[in-house]
C-alpha cells in the first residue's frame, strides 16, 4: 500500500467517526421521561402536556407514538434498556405478560389513591398481588336497542326472543341481538352471564366468587331454550359478529352490544344513549357486561434510566389524578377510569354514560385470569368457539358448555395464584 | 473513458462511497453497542475495516465483486440461522427473556411488601447530616419526623412549618432539595431504603409519597439462592431458567431468565402428547398442501400453455388475461378470495344458492385452500411452462409424427419427460415455497377450523409454519426456543426434500 493509500484509510476512519457522531441516537436524556403509546393516544397526550406541563417538577415529559397498538406492543416487546420506555399506555393483558418477562416495574398506591378506581380497575392491572400502573381509560361494551324498532327496554331476555320471532319477517329483522364491539368473547360475555355463564363475580368487598360464576350445564339448556330451535340456531343471535354494526345502524337488528369506542358512529346515525345490560332469563337479573381498563404502565426501564421516582409522580400526579384526566378525556374522549374524573361535569354524556354502565355492572378482563394457556386453552380465546360449535355446527349446547366450562376452571386454578 | 475508471476521479468517487457507507455504518456500530448488542457492534465494525481494506487497497482483486455477497450472506442468512440454533436449545420464552443478572436484580426489587395496613406518609425529599433523608410526616398521628438511611429522628410539631393540609414543608437542619436536585438525585433517592421500624423501611413511591415495606426476599450470592425472610423458604437455580423452591418446581419466581435446556425443546416434540398429537396431523397435511398445491398449478399451468402454444385468434389477449392473478398482490386476492367464500354474504353461496360454511369444515376449508392457491400459483407454472416448450426441438416433435407417433404418445413420450427435466428445479422450489406457504394459510383460513374446546392446538388447514407462528406468538405465551426447534425441523425437511428431489431428476448433475 502506498502512502498515498494508507492516509485514504485515515482519512475515511477519521471523517467517518466524525460525520456519524452527528447521528448517534441518544439515550433517554437525564430528567426525562419517555412515555409510549398508540397512534390515537399519543397525540393527545402531547396536547395534553403541552397545556400544562408541570406535572413533575424538574423532568421533561416526552411522547412516542406509534401507528397503532399493535405497532406499540411490537416495540414494547422489542425494547431494550436503552431505548425502552419509561411508562407505556398498554392494555390490561399487557401485565401479566410485561410482569413475567421482566419489563413492567410495580407501583404500590397510598390508600387514598386507590379510593379513586374501582377494585374491579385495580385488579385488571395487577399480577400476583402486585400493581404494575394506573388505570386511565375505560374500555366497555354495553347494550343498546333500536327505539324505532323498541319502544321500552326489554326487562328479561325472553322478552328480546319474542320479539324477534314476532317481527322477523314482518320487519325483516336479520338476527334479534348481535355483537357489534368486543367480538364473540368480551363483547358476548354480557349473553354468556346472562344466561348463566359468568367468567367471574365480586362479592360484597370485591373479591372474585370462584365457586359459584361457570355452570355449563344451565348456562347449556338456556341455550338451548332461547337461541336453538331443535338442533338448529333460531337466528337469534348470530355466531360472529360480522355485519352486526351495519346490520343495527341500517335498522335490521333491534339489539346490539356496542363498545365506548365507536360510539360517535351510532350518534351520528341518530342514535341515543339507551345503554344497558342484557337482561337475564329472570327480570333483575341483568349479565354482567365486559369491562376493562388500559392504564399508563411503570416499566422497568424508569429505574435503569435513573426516573423511577419521577416516573411514578407522573402515574399518579397526572395519569391517575381527576384534573390528569379529566383534561387527558376531554381530548381522547374515552371514558376516564378514575372516579372523580367520571363524574366531571365537563367530560361528555357519552362519555359519563358508559363510564357508569362500567361501575354498575361490570366486569375486568383481569390479564393475570382467565388468559393463560393452562389446560391446552384459554378461556377468552376459547368463548367464541362455543358459538359456532352450537350455532353453526349444531353441536349439544350443554355438552359443548360444560367443555368452556372445564377450560375455565383449568385457567382458573392456574390464575388464581396470578392474582 | 478506461481512465475515467482506473485514474483518480474513479479514487475520490470510491473514496466518497466508502467514506458514506463507513459513516452509517459506524452510527450503527455505535448504535448497536449502546443497546449491549455487542456481537452487531462487533460485526458492523469488522464489516468497516473490510470495506476500508477491500476497496481502499489492493489487498485482493476479487474480494472486490465478493465482500458484499458475503457480508449480506452473513448478515441476513447465516446469523438468523446461529440464532435460530442456539434459541432452539434454550428455555426461551413469556417469562424466561432476560439474562440472569437482570432478573436477579429485578426479583430484590420486587421482593418487599407493604405493612398490613398499607401505611404511607406524605414526604419531602431532602439531605440531612450530609446524608440522603426524607422529612416524613404521619399526619393521621400528627407525628414528624426525618429518616435517613440509619436513623429516624422524631421532630416536633412547633419546629416545622406545615402546610395546610398537615404535611411539614421544612424542619431545622433539614435541606429540602429543589425540583432540579430532586430530579437529578433520582436514581439515588429511589434506591434508598430510608429507616422506620424494626424490619420495616420507607421507600419513595414518586417525590411525594413513602410507603412503609419490608424486604421478604434476600439474595444469598455465595449459595446463587434466594431467601423468603419470612417463611424460610428457600429458591435455588432450577437450571431451567427460575429460582425455585426444590422439590416444588411449580413455585417459583419471576422473572426467570433464558437459559439453556439443550435439546429439551426437541425431544418435546416427541415426548409432549400435547404437541405430538397435532404436529404428527399438521405434517401429513402440510405434505398434502404443498404437493397438491405444485401438482394442481403445474398442471393447470401446463394445460393452459399446450392450448396456447398453438397459434390461435385473439391468443395475446388470452395470454394477458391468463397472467392477471399473477400480477395482482397475493394478499389483495387472498383476502377478497376469503370475502368470496364468507358463508352468510359470499359469492360463492351466492352463486351456488348454498350456505356452506367453508371455514367451519375441515375438508371445505382445505378444498377452498387448495382452490386459492390454484389461483394464486397457475399464471407462474403457464408463463414457464410456455417459455419451456417453446425450449423444446420442434425436430424431435415432427421425426415422432413421422415415426407414426399420436399426439398424446407424443406428449407422454417426448414433451412431458423434457418439459420435467427443465423444470424440476422449479417444482421443487414450488414445492419449498409452499411448504412455508404462511401468507395464504394465515389470511385465509388463520390454520382453522380449529376445535378450541376440545382443547386442540392446530387447526385443520395450519400447516407446519404456521403451527409454529401459533406456538411462538399465537397466545399471551410466547415460546420462542420451542417455536426455533420446530423451525429447524421444518428446515432440515424441506432441504431433505429438496436435496432428494433436486438428486432424482439429476438436475445438478448439468451443472458439474
Amino acid at each position: 500500500m502506498t502512502k498515498k493509500r494508507y492516509s485514504a484509510v485515515g482519512f475515511v476512519a477519521a471523517v467517518a467517526i466524525a460525520v456519524s457522531g452527528l447521528f448517534v441516537p441518544s439515550a433517554n436524556a437525564n430528567n426525562e421521561i419517555v412515555v409510549w403509546a398508540d397512534g390515537d393516544r399519543g397525540p393527545n397526550l402531547v396536547k395534553v402536556l403541552a397545556e400544562k406541563g408541570d406535572w413533575v417538577s424538574g423532568y421533561k415529559v416526552t411522547v412516542k407514538s406509534f401507528s397503532n397498538f399493535d405497532a406499540l406492543k411490537d416495540a414494547f416487546d422489542k425494547a431494550t434498556d436503552a431505548s425502552g420506555p419509561d411508562i407505556v399506555m398498554g392494555a390490561n393483558d399487557w401485565v401479566p405478560t410485561g410482569a413475567k418477562s421482566g419489563k413492567l416495574a410495580p407501583i404500590t398506591l397510598t390508600a387514598s389513591q386507590k379510593a379513586r378506581f374501582t377494585s374491579g380497575q385495580l385488579f385488571d392491572l395487577t399480577y400476583k398481588g402486585k400493581l404494575y400502573g394506573v388505570p386511565v381509560d375505560v374500555n366497555n361494551v354495553a347494550m343498546i336497542y333500536n327505539t324505532k324498532l323498541v319502544t321500552t327496554a326489554p326487562k328479561t331476555f325472553g322478552e328480546m326472543v319474542n320479539y324477534y320471532k314476532a317481527n322477523k319477517t314482518s320487519k325483516g329483522l336479520k338476527a334479534g341481538l348481535c355483537v357489534a364491539g368486543g367480538g364473540m368473547s368480551w363483547g358476548a360475555h354480557s349473553i354468556f352471564s346472562a344466561l348463566g355463564a359468568d367468567a367471574y363475580q365480586f362479592d360484597a368487598r370485591g373479591k372474585i366468587v370462584y365457586d359459584r360464576s361457570f355452570n355449563g350445564t344451565t348456562f347449556g339448556k338456556n341455550v338451548r331454550t332461547f337461541l336453538l330451535d331443535g338442533k338448529k340456531s333460531n337466528g337469534f343471535l348470530p355466531a360472529s359478529d360480522a355485519g352486526c354494526k351495519d346490520n343495527f345502524l341500517d335498522g335490521t337488528v333491534p339489539f346490539a352490544i356496542i363498545g365506548n369506542w365507536e360510539w360517535k358512529d351510532y350518534v351520528a346515525k341518530g342514535f341515543t344513549m339507551n345503554l344497558m345490560p342484557v337482561p337475564g332469563v329472570n327480570a333483575n337479573k341483568p349479565g354482567k357486561m365486559f369491562g376493562s381498563v388500559s392504564g399508563a404502565l411503570l416499566t422497568t426501564f424508569a429505574a435503569k434510566h435513573g426516573v423511577e421516582a419521577g416516573a411514578k409522580s407522573l402515574l399518579t400526579n397526572f395519569f391517575g389524578s381527576t384534573d390528569g384526566q379529566v383534561r387527558y378525556q376531554k381530548i381522547e374522549g374515552r371514558p376516564p377510569a378514575e372516579k372523580g374524573a367520571a363524574l366531571d361535569a365537563t367530560v361528555s354524556a357519552a362519555q359519563r354514560g358508559f363510564g357508569s354502565a362500567a361501575s354498575l355492572s361490570s366486569i375486568p378482563q383481569i390479564g393475570a385470569f382467565l388468559n393463560n394457556n393452562a389446560g391446552g386453552a384459554n378461556y377468552w380465546d376459547s368463548a367464541p368457539a362455543y358459538w359456532t360449535a352450537v350455532l353453526v355446527d349444531g353441536k349439544d349446547a350443554v355438552v359443548e358448555g360444560n367443555k368452556l366450562a372445564a377450560i375455565w376452571r383449568a385457567n382458573t386454578t392456574a390464575g388464581k395464584s396470578d392474582l | 473513458m478506461t481512465s475515467f475508471f482506473t485514474g483518480k476521479v474513479s479514487f475520490v468517487l470510491k473514496l466518497v462511497v466508502v467514506l458514506l457507507l463507513s459513516s452509517v455504518l459506524v452510527t450503527l456500530t455505535q448504535s448497536a453497542f449502546a443497546q449491549k448488542e455487542y456481537f452487531i457492534a462487533g460485526f458492523l465494525a469488522i464489516t468497516i475495516l473490510l470495506l476500508v481494506l477491500t476497496y481502499l487497497t489492493k489487498i485482493s482483486i476479487p474480494l472486490k465483486f465478493f465482500l458484499p455477497g458475503i457480508l449480506l450472506l452473513i448478515a441476513f442468512v447465516l446469523s438468523p440461522i446461529l440464532f435460530t440454533v442456539t434459541m432452539s436449545s434454550y428455555n426461551y420464552k413469556t417469562g424466561n427473556i432476560i439474562s440472569k443478572s437482570e432478573a436477579i436484580e429485578q426479583i430484590k426489587n420486587r421482593g418487599f411488601e407493604s405493612d398490613a395496613d398499607g401505611t404511607s406518609f406524605d414526604i419531602k425529599i431532602g439531605r440531612y447530616d450530609n446524608q440522603e433523608a426524607i422529612l416524613v410526616s404521619d399526619s393521621i398521628n400528627g407525628a414528624y419526623f426525618i429518616s435517613t438511611e440509619n436513623n429516624r429522628i422524631p421532630l416536633i410539631a412547633q419546629d416545622l412549618t406545615v402546610n395546610e393540609y398537615g404535611v411539614a414543608e421544612s424542619a431545622p437542619d433539614f435541606q429540602t432539595l429543589s425540583d432540579a436536585e430532586m430530579a437529578n438525585a433520582d436514581e439515588i433517592y429511589s434506591l434508598k431504603r430510608f429507616k422506620y421500624q424494626d424490619e420495616y423501611f420507607i421507600a419513595l413511591e414518586g417525590f411525594e409519597v413513602g410507603i412503609v415495606s419490608r424486604q421478604v426476599l434476600a439474595f444469598d450470592e455465595v449459595n446463587d439462592q434466594f431467601k423468603n425472610i419470612i417463611s424460610g423458604e428457600i429458591y435455588t437455580d432450577n437450571g431451567r431458567g427460575n429460582f425455585a423452591i426444590e422439590g416444588s418446581p411449580d413455585q417459583y419466581l419471576e422473572p426467570g431468565w433464558r437459559a439453556p435446556i439443550w435439546f429439551e425443546n426437541y425431544t418435546k416434540l416427541f415426548t409432549e402428547e400435547r404437541l405430538r398429537a397435532p404436529l404428527v396431523s399438521v405434517f401429513i397435511w402440510t405434505i398434502t398442501f404443498a404437493s397438491l398445491s405444485v401438482l394442481t398449478t403445474f398442471a393447470l399451468g401446463l394445460l393452459l400453455a399446450l392450448a396456447l402454444n398453438k397459434p390461435i385468434r385473439g391468443r395475446r389477449v388470452y395470454r394477458s388475461i391468463l397472467i392477471l392473478p399473477y400480477a395482482m398482490p397475493s394478499i389483495m386476492s387472498i383476502l377478497i378470495w376469503g370475502g368470496m367464500f364468507n358463508t352468510e354474504f359470499g359469492a360463492i353461496n351466492n352463486l351456488l344458492g348454498t350456505d356452506i360454511a367453508w371455514f367451519q369444515s375441515p375438508t371445505f376449508a382445505k378444498f377452498a385452500i387448495i382452490l386459492v392457491n390454484l389461483w394464486l400459483g397457475f399464471p407462474y407454472f403457464y408463463l414457464i411452462s410456455s417459455g419451456a416448450l417453446q425450449a423444446i426441438p420442434s425436430e424431435l416433435l415432427e421425426a415422432a409424427s413421422i415415426d407414426g407417433a399420436n399426439p398424446r404418445q407424443i406428449f407422454r413420450q417426448i414433451t412431458l419427460p423434457l418439459l420435467l427435466q427443465i423444470l424440476s428445479p422449479l417444482l421443487i422450489a414450488s414445492f419449498a415455497f409452499n411448504f412455508n406457504n404462511f401468507n395464504l394459510i394465515y389470511l385465509l383460513t388463520g390454520g382453522g377450523p380449529r376445535a378450541e374446546l376440545d382443547g386442540e392446538l392446530a387447526g385443520a388447514t395450519d400447516i407446519l409454519i404456521s403451527f409454529t407462528y401459533k406456538i411462538a406468538f399465537g397466545s399471551s405465551v410466547q415460546d420462542l426456543g420451542l417455536a426455533s426447534a420446530i423451525s429447524l425441523v421444518i428446515f432440515v425437511l424441506v432441504a431433505s426434500i429438496s436435496m432428494y428431489g433436486l438428486r432424482k431428476s439429476k438436475v445438478l448433475e448439468s451443472f458439474q
